[in-house]
């Protein structure tokens, strides 16, 4: 894994790193996906992707606004630096 | 143990507040050394213990959690309580809620120590990636007590606490249980509400116990299991069946995968005579062959990143809490920005602050694993990597299922070698990862797990059984490990 892909990958996870460390994680995950590659051999033509361990439906609730879980910095608005 | 406490709490023979007392005696004298606990809540735990004991003394009946003391992993939300998840990404959060499990175990009476040091937000096995200090293994100072829920299991080993909670996602509580010697119980996933842990890896993530006995585990999980709204993905309380099975009509399954070349020889011996003791009582064990074992480390090392990634975008530096010791100024954001920009550039909007806070926010591990995930979901690589897991996900499952028609639980080791030196495996993230090679299965399946101490090596480091049953199984794996758990203790 080259620069340009760790960077392109630390643009997408919104992560500043030191070039040492760009370099260190390069290594890293080259032996990481080295390792995870052996799933290329398992035989998986006729299998549906699972979503999670289970086969359970997720149950939902209704979407109700809980007044005392806003608690908001200022007049209900989170204060960031400038956008631009 | 459990029991013994309730009984000498409702026989008088100690107050809830000497037993709080007492258990902060121990964390004083040993904690020190061992590093178990991030946050002690003292004051709170003796106003509890008061009420219970106001309660006793007036004659009022005590459940058997009531008056309890206990430590919870850092990654539950405690309301009021700093919940670090053992990184500095959040050194300064404070929960504004109670997790479903404490809120509970708050209603049974129990009385919390304190919060205990995990690797951060649950990523190692050795809780050396914790943000803020190592803890140690209490029955050798120099070796890692595992991880990542270390700190529970070292403060139910050192006895600082009755019992304590830790999440499990790849072996988290029975790695650690088994490098510190005691009972590590891994539900089946969504049997225990998940709302109010510090989500890691969602679809693999479940909350259990660490406990000094089989029936300690029982009593706990009673208490905390239960179908809860908050949680999407609890299960109904139907699931988790109560079926209770003799142990003479028990079959049990050895799957060979398990017992493979780079087991210790001491713990294949130690499992090998647990394995003869249960034949010689007549309990039938038979060999059996789950092909994609190999593939289930893997197989967790892309769906678990990939959910990483996505759970911990939420930080971000603006919401839950800033990273600190900033010098003062009026506004947060600006309090953020001054802060870090005496480390590098200074902060001029608000991509930068992501940038910044994430950056030196996370540590090194939790980093790695949010590039690998970003990575395998990443377009061109999204289908060889992430949908590739999931259709591997489900030949596992399968696998288990299948075995299951057979026999009624597996025993495998929980881990290839016993507790291994502090040091010796934080810079090869791979040998790190293989520690949990005998666990994580059970996880990408959704089922329970327990770790039983089944003795000791040569070198007197505990040795730990795994026992994995069906989805839904957990009383009746509680059951038969209780049961095994009498056969080891007897010819100990």
């Amino acid at each position: 894994m080259d620069f340009t892909e760790i960077n392109h990958l630390l643009e997408l996870a919104r992560l500043e790193l030191s070039n040492e460390e760009k370099e260190k994680i390069a290594h890293d995950l080259a032996k990481i996906l080295d390792y995870v590659n052996q799933l290329q051999e398992v035989k998986t033509d006729n299998l549906e992707p699972m979503a999670g361990g289970t086969f359970s439906k997720n149950i939902l609730r209704d979407d109700e606004i809980n007044p005392q879980k806003l608690n908001l910095e200022k007049e209900g608005y989170f204060e960031v630096p400038p956008i631009f | 143990m459990i029991k013994d406490l309730h009984d000498k709490l409702i026989n008088q023979e100690i107050t809830a507040t000497q037993l709080v007392e007492d258990y902060f005696k121990v964390i004083k004298e040993k904690d020190s050394q061992i590093q178990a606990f991030l946050t002690l809540t003292k004051t709170q735990a003796l106003e509890e213990a008061k009420k219970v004991d106001e309660k006793i003394s007036r004659g009022g009946k005590i459940g058997i959690l009531e008056g309890i003391p206990y430590a919870v992993k850092d990654n539950i939300l405690v309301k009021g309580v700093k919940t670090t998840a053992g990184s500095k990404i959040l050194e300064n959060y404070v929960a504004s809620y109670d997790a479903t499990v404490i809120k509970k175990l708050k209603n049974e009476g129990t009385i919390l120590l304190g919060k205990t040091n995990q690797d951060e937000f649950a990523m190692g096995s050795s809780t050396e990636n914790s943000g803020f200090f190592i803890t140690k293994n209490p029955w050798d100072l120099t070796r890692v007590p595992g991880g990542s829920s270390g700190g529970s299991a070292a403060a139910v080993s050192a006895q600082m606490c009755a019992f304590s909670l830790g999440s499990d996602t790849g072996g988290s509580i029975r790695q650690p249980a088994a490098f510190c010697g005691i009972v590590g119980l891994k539900p089946s996933y969504g049997a225990v509400s998940r709302y109010g842990l510090i989500s890691m890896a969602s679809s693999l993530d479940v909350i259990g116990s660490l406990t000094q006995t089989v029936e300690d585990a029982e009593i706990v999980f009673q208490a905390i299991t239960g179908q809860d709204k908050m949680d999407s993905t609890s299960c109904e309380v139907k699931q988790i069946q109560a079926t209770r099975y003799k142990i003479q009509d028990t079959r049990f399954g050895l799957p060979q995968e398990y017992f493979v070349k780079g087991l210790d020889e001491e713990i294949r011996d130690k499992i090998e005579a647990v394995i003869q003791k249960l034949q010689n009582q007549k309990i039938q064990i038979v060999e059996k062959s789950l092909p994609s074992t190999p593939y289930a480390l893997p197989c967790y090392y892309i769906i678990m990143p990939a959910e990483v990634s996505s759970n911990l975008a939420r930080y971000d530096g603006i919401r839950y809490s800033s990273i600190t010791n900033y010098p003062a100024c009026a506004k947060p954001a600006c309090r953020q920005g001054r802060a870090l920009a005496g480390r590098q550039s200074p902060i001029t909007n608000l991509r930068d602050l992501y940038f910044k806070t994430r950056g030196y926010g996370f540590g090194q591990e939790v980093r790695r694993r949010i590039i690998l995930g970003t990575y395998v979901l990443s377009k061109g690589y999204y289908d060889a990597y992430y949908k590739k897991a999931q259709k591997v996900r489900r030949l596992i499952i399968e696998e288990f299922n299948k075995i299951f028609e057979n026999v009624n639980f597996l025993i495998t080791p929980t881990t290839p070698t016993p507790a291994f030196k502090i040091g010796e495996r934080s810079a090869d993230p791979l040998s790190m990862y293989l520690s949990d090679i005998f666990t994580v299965a059970a996880n990408i399946g959704g089922l329970p797990a327990i770790n039983l101490p089944i003795g000791f090596t040569k070198n007197n480091l505990p040795i730990g059984l795994q026992i994995i049953g069906p989805y839904g199984s957990d009383y009746s794996l509680l059951q038969i490990a209780k049961t095994i758990e009498n056969i080891v203790k007897v010819s100990l």
